[in-house]
């Protein structure tokens, strides 16, 4: 047969880097495990495990979020939805944010109902509470809670904090527009822009998903809302 | 949280220590690893195992509640084909949880890995608290719904419908797993009004893709091909990755006989997950039988490819792969049938070196003997088929073999022993109506490929002619298509009846009976059932009576 000369497919390498850096991560983190159990109580406490734990979940993120909008931007990107059961997804997602909450003494709480279901791309939208939350513990001050409902036949997942909330310019249609990279916070709002796309491609007849960032609630803090039919 | 639930979440220490593990991983680090933290969860029974062979070996002798595998193990089988091998096979039951781990991103494999459907899958990185969060909820899953699960395994589908019911009326956070195994096992036990309510009764409330499915099966159950297409095509659109949908998409097409749209259907999936090898082996039938050899040999060469370490590799994609290059490079000298032939002789004899069989082997050599002939190469074909020869025994040939034997006899000019091959099969197996209908295509067209081609252009161009009402050089192009297919009843029965209309045209002194006897001739041999048989008989009666 002829040989073809073409181009690597791009998505492909990106792809395959990806998985291989995730297998790295899976070492670190579970070496970080090991080691932190071998630590004395002290430095246990000192977060400093927990800090790198944070990081490398950070790195994660940023993985998916970067295969994730290079394959949004070349019609690549597909979603697969299931029925989930909503309290177990949330569990399993915060469960990674347990230590680090704990040493920077962060309150967290889950509000669903145990049997609540969703019907969502489990993978897509762990990425967005992911990165959520990630932000949440950087920027609150003592409080994270991570709450889901139904709400006129649409799942609603709420990350709420009692921080200084989302400055006014990011809650106007959030993440519609790729605004670039702000080099002054290092916020290249890339997050907010892939929730939205993710949301977006979240149908129901003629309901489509949507996000959106508020400052108030309960908490008095920045609250990113997920609203998926 | 219920009282149930946390009664539940406090034993499940205990549930840990009775249920059975299995870690496969090609990582000796990440098998560690895995197991010391389902030990720190309270499991006792654990084995691991390196790759994915060594694991369906170990699950033919032992039995394991949960297993935990890795997708990517290598050069070896990796998780969906472990997965894919022991759902084809039959070990993994009800009861046991296979969960996928996976950092896979790449689109074909998730997908794939989907098609055979975990129960579950965990992303890497994989860290204690991660693992333990997603086993413990699928182990109260699977806890709460064992009973059923046991009900299923032994088959004994009244009592599960009778639990899934239960579990339904007590509230169960898990009715909707209860619903969607409640209308299946309605309509695997023939029940379709009890399980089209079911999907109805979803579907009212939400579009979801498994109800429009079932809904589409249960119509497909009752003959309703048009409805059923309907549904599918619904899931199709709304969800392009569901790969079940287009299967059962392809099949309703087949049975309404639009099978060009049936091949097409299938072809839509395969480019979507192209691992899948039974579904690149339907679409290989579908195309020989739609006549499209390029595609045919396209998913030959699929099935061959994937077939590694697959549990459905088998010789015959290898057989079928060279029985396609053979028909499409048959009589062509150009650069790429010669091309398409070295590949043909190149898969053969991957084939006899990968399966030592003499049946594999025997067939080999004879499609081989095809492919040289076709090439004009007689010294390579005759050695081929002397080869062959050597390996079967005439007398005890089975159905495959004989035929294979036939149709190369036919291309090498042996006619006659060819049709008394044939004749023996018939004896022999006379009580198989498949196999006696192949053989009665082949005596009634023993022509290569490229020659039915060529008969049916002409054929149809001859139809166009006789509708434009140039009934003279429709005549004629009837005749030469004859030349290639000379038995074809169909071709025989257009040129007599064109014949007929074109001497009433110039009145009865142009009338030329023997002529048109000599070609009802050529038809006489098909049998009452023959589709074209009422109409020989119409045109048989018009003829003596002129």
């Amino acid at each position: 047969m002829a040989e073809q000369h073409t181009k690597p497919d791009f998505s492909m390498v990106m792809a395959s880097a990806v998985h291989d850096m995730k297998n790295s991560l899976s070492m670190l983190l579970h070496s970080l495990e090991m080691i932190n159990e071998e630590l004395p109580d002290a430095m246990k406490k000192s977060g400093k495990v927990a800090t790198l734990q944070y990081e490398a979940e950070r790195v994660n993120n940023d993985l998916i979020q970067l295969l994730g909008v290079y394959r949004l931007e070349n019609d690549k990107l597909s979603i697969h939805v299931d029925e989930h059961y909503v309290l177990d997804f949330l569990e399993e997602q915060a469960v990674r944010y347990e230590g680090l909450l704990q040493s920077r003494s962060i309150k967290f709480n889950i509000v669903c109902e145990d049997d609540l279901v969703g019907y969502f791309d489990r993978d897509m939208i762990a990425g967005i509470i992911n990165n959520t939350l990630t932000n949440a513990a950087r920027y609150t001050k003592d409080t994270i809670i991570l709450k889901a409902y139904q709400e006129d036949n649409h799942t609603v997942f709420e990350i709420a904090d009692n921080g200084s909330g989302y400055p006014e310019s990011m809650c106007n249609a959030p993440g519609k527009i790729f605004k670039g990279i702000d080099f002054e916070t290092g916020s290249t709002s890339l997050g907010l822009y892939f929730a939205y796309q993710v949301a977006h491609m979240h149908k129901q007849g003629d309901n489509v998903g949507t996000i959106t960032l508020e400052n108030g609630g309960d908490l008095n803090g920045g609250i990113f809302r997920i609203r998926l039919p | 949280m219920s009282l149930a639930k946390l009664k539940a979440i406090a034993a499940l220490p205990k549930a840990y220590s009775k249920l059975r593990f299995l870690i496969v991983d090609d990582f000796e680090s990440f098998r560690m690893s895995v197991r010391q933290m389902i030990r720190a969860f309270g499991a006792e029974h654990i084995d691991v195992i390196s790759n994915g062979k060594d694991a369906v070996q170990k699950c033919t002798y032992e039995r394991y509640d949960i297993i935990l595998c890795d997708f990517n193990m290598g050069s070896g089988q990796n998780g969906q084909q472990v997965l894919e091998e022991l759902r084809f096979t039959k070990r993994l039951k009800h009861t046991s949880l296979f969960i996928l781990i996976t950092a896979e991103t790449s689109k074909d494999i998730v997908v794939g890995a989907k098609e055979y459907q975990p129960d579950g899958y965990i992303a890497k990185p994989i860290t204690k608290a991660v693992l333990q969060k997603r086993m413990d909820n699928l182990i109260l899953q699977r806890e709460a719904l064992l009973p059923i699960n046991k009900e299923l395994d032994l088959e004994n589908h009244p009592k599960a419908i009778t639990l899934c019911t239960q579990e339904i009326q007590k509230g169960s956070r898990y009715q909707s797993w209860c619903y969607k195994t409640l209308a299946h096992l309605y309509y695997l036990t023939g029940d379709y009004s009890h399980s089209q309510k079911i999907y109805h009764d979803v579907l009212n409330k939400r579009e979801i893709a498994w109800a429009r499915l079932g809904l589409g099966k249960v119509q497909m159950g009752q003959q309703q091909f048009v409805e059923a297409i309907e549904q599918f095509k619904t899931v199709i659109s709304d969800n392009p990755d569901y790969l079940e949908a287009y299967d059962y998409l392809a099949s309703a097409y087949e049975k309404l006989g639009k099978r060009k749209y049936a091949q097409n259907t299938l072809q839509d999936a395969v480019a979507i997950s192209p691992r899948a090898i039974p579904r690149q082996q339907q679409l290989g039938l579908l195309c020989h039988a739609n006549q499209d050899i390029e595609s045919e040999i396209n998913a030959y060469r699929a099935t061959v490819k994937h077939g590694n370490n697959s549990v459905h590799d088998s010789a015959e994609n290898y057989l079928n792969l060279g029985r396609g290059l053979s028909d499409a490079s048959e009589g062509d000298q150009s650069e790429k049938a010669t091309d398409l032939a070295n590949e043909a002789i190149d898969i053969l004899e991957k084939a006899t070196r990968k399966y030592d069989n003499k049946e594999v082997k025997a067939n080999a050599c004879l499609i081989e003997a095809r492919v040289h002939i076709g090439q004009n190469n007689e010294l390579a074909s005759k050695a081929a088929f002397a080869k062959a020869e050597s390996l079967i025994d005439a007398s005890s040939i089975n159905a495959k073999t004989g035929i294979e034997l036939a149709k190369t006899l036919y291309r090498l000019g042996e006619t006659e022993r060819a049709e008394k091959v044939l004749h023996q099969l018939a004896q022999r197996f006379e009580g198989d109506p498949k196999t006696i209908n192949r053989i009665e295509e082949l005596l009634d067209e023993p022509v290569s490929l490229r020659q039915k081609f060529k008969a049916r252009e002409l054929n149809k161009k001859g139809i166009t002619l006789f509708e434009e009402g140039q009934l003279e050089k429709a005549i004629e192009t009837f005749k030469s298509a004859l030349k290639e297919t000379p038995k074809h009843p169909a071709l025989n029965l257009n040129l007599v009846q064109v014949a007929l209309k074109f001497m009433e045209k110039q009145g009865t002194a142009k009338v030329n009976r023997p002529f048109l006897e000599s070609i009802l001739d050529h038809v006489k041999h098909i049998p009452s059932q023959h589709r074209q048989y009422k109409r020989f008989v119409t045109l048989s009666k018009k003829v003596s009576l002129l």
